[in-house]
């Protein structure tokens, strides 16, 4: 599918949650800048579309059905290397514990939810530059 | 590789708030070191990153208010010191989520990377002090004969037992020995107060193990939640909200003029009045709602699957309460009713927390100019 009005460079993120609440809002966040979204809502929903289109970013929940945030990071680390995609864990487990694991597992970096569109844009322009 | 990319984690944000300091560190090393080619350059250098360092966690521990304590210490050294990068990492996480360092964090941080040491020495500590407890019940048990056999052979199977490697572990530990006292106390009249003895003394431990757990997030004069506590818990609750896509409403409440309480008759009647209103409000909501005291005469309660409307409602009923059960003070010149001014606000996914506390407090300040006494939303 070509965007209606195709940005010049534009960045493929890929929003991953079950909450379709969290998805909607930061699709609003992002859309109508740079960014070209699509969604999944679990873990192995992310690994099937990263197959047919590697996304630059995935935002990545944690506590998901099917497959979590971090068994999908490791899938996608071991796939594709460490540069490709760019991975943003987005969760609400705020333990060191947690955080340690995405860190040691390849996260490019990490949100606490909730989040405001500010936080989004700048961890996502973050790990993108 | 891991650490290569880890090390990118840092990088990504170009000068992060922790690392600005780092990076005038170096600057100042590389310059020092280019300047001394004597033969002690390396000594020097190795002396002055050492300061250096140490400057630099010290000016990021008070950029995030955070008390240079020797184990706070510690972590910012090691941070800045830079080899451990999976620490690095983890508190940049932290840095730049606006969750801020507290105590919580700083101890999981220290326990996680530093060491294991000090919370396991409490725990070591409360462990050794049962086993001690329980030895002592074990003789009294076995000493009372056939009565206590039972009782004897639940302590035994307790004793036997790996003992708290965890907080958790140790809670339930020590719950299942109050319960098999208990249990024991019922039965023998002969060794009753020996055991009741211990029991009580084993009790006192769990209390205290939880009361310091408790303390830290208390307010001391009202006994609601900190302030502290109503940072940590509303991004929580913001967090599950955005997660759920439930409701989520907040109050803030404000005693009506309370200067004015403390300039005639005194702080202590005003304490007894912030009492009052935290006790009312507390009987005023649910068990899964949040009281804590904002600041000063200002207390803001959080309620989880409550839309604007219920939490108007809400709010209407403290109002209410206030009046109907008065504060009870034989004061001269005698006070007028107490009452409180509440703005209502609700959190939609996606807004600052700032915002949304800013939204209530807008609406508490309309409730105020429209003459106090009264529930308004934003």
């Amino acid at each position: 599918m070509t965007p209606v009005n195709p940005v010049a460079q534009s960045i493929f993120c890929l929003l991953t949650d079950d909450s379709p609440t969290v998805r909607r809002v930061a699709r609003r966040f992002l859309e109508g800048s740079e960014y070209e979204i699509d969604e999944a809502e679990n873990g192995q929903a992310a690994l099937d579309k990263c197959a047919v289109r590697l996304p630059d970013v995935v935002l990545l929940d944690w506590n998901m059905p099917v497959m979590n945030g971090l068994e999908s990071l490791r899938a996608m680390r071991e796939k594709y290397g460490r540069q490709k995609p760019r991975v943003v864990l987005c969760t609400t487990e705020s333990g060191v514990d947690y955080i340690r694991d995405a860190v040691t597992h390849g996260a490019d970096d990490y949100i606490i939810k909730p989040f405001d569109a500010k936080v989004l844009r700048s961890k996502l322009a973050g790990v993108l530059k | 590789m891991i650490g290569a990319h880890v090390a990118g984690l840092a990088g990504h944000h170009g000068e992060r708030d922790l690392d600005k300091r780092q990076n005038e560190a170096d600057r100042t090393r590389m310059a020092l070191r280019s300047q001394d080619s004597g033969r002690h350059s390396m000594y020097l250098a190795t002396a002055l990153q050492g300061e250096l360092l140490a400057d630099a966690a010290n000016a990021s521990m008070k950029r995030f208010g955070v008390v240079p304590t020797p184990d706070n210490y510690m972590l910012w050294y090691e941070y800045h010191a830079g080899n451990n990068a999976v620490l690095r990492g983890t508190m940049d996480v932290f840095a730049s989520n606006g969750t801020g360092f507290d105590d919580n964090v700083l101890h999981d941080l220290h326990e996680t990377f530093i060491s294991a040491a000090r919370e396991a020495e409490i725990i070591r500590d409360t462990s050794k002090s049962i086993q001690e407890a329980l030895r002592s019940l074990i003789e009294v048990a076995q000493r009372a004969g056939s009565d206590a056999d039972d009782f004897s052979a639940s302590l035994t199977r307790l004793a036997a037992r790996q003992f708290g490697d965890t907080k958790d572990s140790l809670r339930d530990l020590v719950g299942q020995l109050v319960q098999e006292s208990h249990k024991m106390a019922g039965k023998s009249q002969s060794t009753t107060a020996e055991i009741r003895d211990s029991s009580e003394k084993i009790e006192t431990l769990e209390r205290n193990l939880a009361k310091a757990l408790a303390e830290a997030r208390t307010d001391g004069l009202t006994g609601a939640a900190n302030r502290k506590a109503f940072d940590s818990t509303i991004r929580r609750l913001a967090g599950d909200a955005m997660n759920s896509g439930d409701e989520l409403a907040l109050l803030m409440v404000d005693a009506d003029r309370f200067k004015r309480v403390n300039d005639t008759w005194g702080h202590q009647v005003g304490d007894e009045v912030l009492r009052h209103i935290a006790a009312t409000l507390k009987r005023s909501v649910r068990g899964q709602d949040f009281v804590a005291r904002y600041g000063g005469e200002e207390f803001a309660v959080l309620l989880p699957f409550t839309n604007t409307e219920s939490a108007m409602s809400v709010a209407e009923n403290v109002r209410m309460a206030l009046l109907r059960d008065p504060l009870q003070l034989q004061l001269t010149p005698p006070m007028n009713p107490l009452t409180v001014s509440i703005g209502v606000a609700s959190y939609e996914p996606g807004d600052p927390l700032a915002e949304w506390i800013g939204r209530a407090d807008a609406a508490l300040y309309k409730a105020k100019q429209e003459g106090r006494d009264r529930v308004r939303c934003a």
